[in-house]
């Protein structure tokens, strides 16, 4: 990166490039402050290792640094079951701080505030060939990356007060940016499955992605996401992010679940509608949080049935018992795609051909979903077991 | 009235199963094409105009009395919505009518428009910052 940010835009107007750069600057400030790194003399005084967090994230080498433990307790801890230890450098290098623990500010906005009402979160975009800087004027989240390089930076006002959307998809934006780079689609869907191979599970929110993913891993099946996953398209691989899932109140109640499996920060509004909780998924079914695994087909849970003669309730769930239908490649697509790529706000033709080419390699189903969570897991274990 | 067009700005689009599904990234809808509107969609991305499309699906499907008005209708269809925009012709653009299947039955074009991702961007609207803003200093 330029020394000096003027620099670059001296050369060019790539203003998301400098302020990219002057962000990476105050990262490196604040790791300072925090961990005790004299920027001049580059001495540590915590051992080396200090404030990384290094995973194996979709196959590829991530190191997550941080500049204060809040930090690592309060936002990235979702990535500890990530951890993996590589050789050499990282491919992407992801560093968060945040001002409350180090006393360093990001640099100034160049854009014009923006007024984010109750229960919104807009986002400033500036873009670029090399960077790109996205600001949240209602988590007040501020990303830059440069994804060709690999590298981001992330700030919070206050690692100790992270709103509940940040923390449900944690560094969600830097991560997005970089693994496009790379070849991997944030996809917004659940992925379940046995022995390495399993389905995508689609729609927007609402839909009973979550909760059906949930029930999937309550019932001893492999889940690698209840709501993002990574998408290698061309070996068809789902990828973990974060080991946490969000839930309702009312689903949490439903699929019965302790506790001790709930986030302590418990029930609060979502940008989408009703409260959710994050939920620890290896504390709630343990050993069935994979890494990966290789998709076979789509599925779209549907909480109203679409055919006739079928019996809804009020909340829209089949008393018949759920009922795995297979949809044409298209309704597949149009489950899956444009919640993915409306949200990516990048590449969207480039992501929408993906998702394309995903549906006409697998087959897409409709799952029309019963009250009974444990008998509408069996049906996609069942069609799991079909696939082979 | 225009006759030629070029796909939207902010249009991406994808045909599957002769079914085009095409998203707009400036507002979240997202729309289905199927019947004959596939083949529409693919000439007018192609430049044809309005009368070459007229005749091609007319070479195709020859004596079907509503296909003049089935096109009429779609191009509106698809101009309200920002799916297609006016356009010079394309230049040296060479309308290829799809080679027709033998007894192949004529559908009328269908379109249908989803709305339901409008809430991602009335919740997370995006604010595009360009050069020309910039630099404005925050208050």
């Amino acid at each position: 990166m330029p020394a000096n940010p003027a620099a670059a835009e001296a050369t060019g107007p790539d203003l998301a490039a400098a302020y990219f750069d002057q962000l990476c600057e105050r990262f490196e400030q604040a790791a300072a402050a925090v961990h005790g790194v004299d920027p001049v003399t580059n001495t540590k005084s915590r051992p080396a290792g200090a404030g990384t967090l290094d995973l194996g994230m979709a196959g590829l080498p991530v190191r997550l640094r941080y500049a204060g433990d809040a930090l690592r307790a309060n936002l990235l801890s979702p990535f500890e079951h990530l951890a993996a230890g590589f050789a050499g450098d990282p491919v992407l290098t992801i560093s968060a701080f945040d001002t409350a623990s180090s006393g360093i500010e990001p640099p100034t906005s160049l854009w014009e505030p923006i007024e984010a009402a109750p229960g919104t979160n807009p986002v400033v975009r500036l873009g670029s060939e090399r960077a790109c800087v996205l600001a949240a004027a209602g988590s007040r989240a501020l990303t830059a990356a440069e994804p060709g390089a690999g590298e981001a930076v992330f700030h919070l006002p206050d690692a100790s007060a992270i709103p509940a959307s940040e923390r449900a998809g944690p560094i969600r934006e830097a991560l997005q940016l970089l693994m496009a780079a790379r070849g991997r689609l944030m996809t917004h869907a659940g992925a379940v499955g046995r022995d390495g191979r399993g389905v995508l599970l689609v729609g927007r929110g609402g839909s009973g992605k979550s909760t059906l993913a949930l029930s999937c891993a309550l019932a001893g099946m492999e889940i690698v996401g209840d709501d993002y996953v990574l998408l290698e398209p061309d070996s068809l691989t789902a990828h973990a992010m974060q080991s946490t899932a969000k839930l309702s109140e009312d689903s949490a109640e439903r699929l019965a679940v302790p506790s001790a499996a709930i986030d302590p920060a418990g029930f609060a509004p979502t940008l989408e509608g009703p409260a959710k909780a994050l939920v620890d998924i290896p504390t709630l079914a343990s050993d069935t949080l994979k890494r990966q695994l290789e998709i076979r087909a789509i599925v779209a849970p549907t909480l109203r049935a679409s055919r006739g003669g079928t019996i809804a309730t009020a909340d829209g769930l089949d008393e018949n018992g759920p009922s795995m239908r297979p949809i044409s490649a298209a309704e597949g697509l149009r489950a899956v795609a444009p919640s993915t790529i409306v949200q990516s706000g990048f590449g969207g033709g480039r992501s929408l051909a993906a998702l394309a080419d995903l549906v006409r390699r697998v087959p897409s189903y409709a799952l029309d979903l019963s009250p009974d969570p444990a008998a509408n897991a069996a049906a996609v274990d069942h069609l799991v077991a079909e696939l082979g | 009235m225009p006759e030629h067009f070029r796909i939207g700005p902010g249009i991406v689009h994808e045909t599957v199963d002769g079914e085009v599904i095409a998203i707009d990234l400036d507002n979240g809808s997202y729309y289905s094409l199927a019947g004959s509107g596939p083949l529409v969609w693919e000439l007018l991305a192609q430049g044809a105009s309005e009368t070459e499309l007229r005749e091609a699906l007319e070479a195709r499907f020859g004596g079907v009395e509503t296909i003049a008005e089935d096109i009429a209708a779609l191009i509106q269809q698809l101009r309200e919505n920002g799916l297609v925009i006016e356009a010079e012709p394309a230049e040296g653009a060479v309308v290829v009518a799809p080679a027709s299947g033998e007894g192949e039955a004529y559908e009328a074009p269908r379109f249908e428009r989803y709305t339901d991702m409008k809430d991602y961007f009335l919740l997370d609207p995006i604010h595009e910052v360009d050069t020309a803003g910039w630099p404005r200093p925050a208050a």
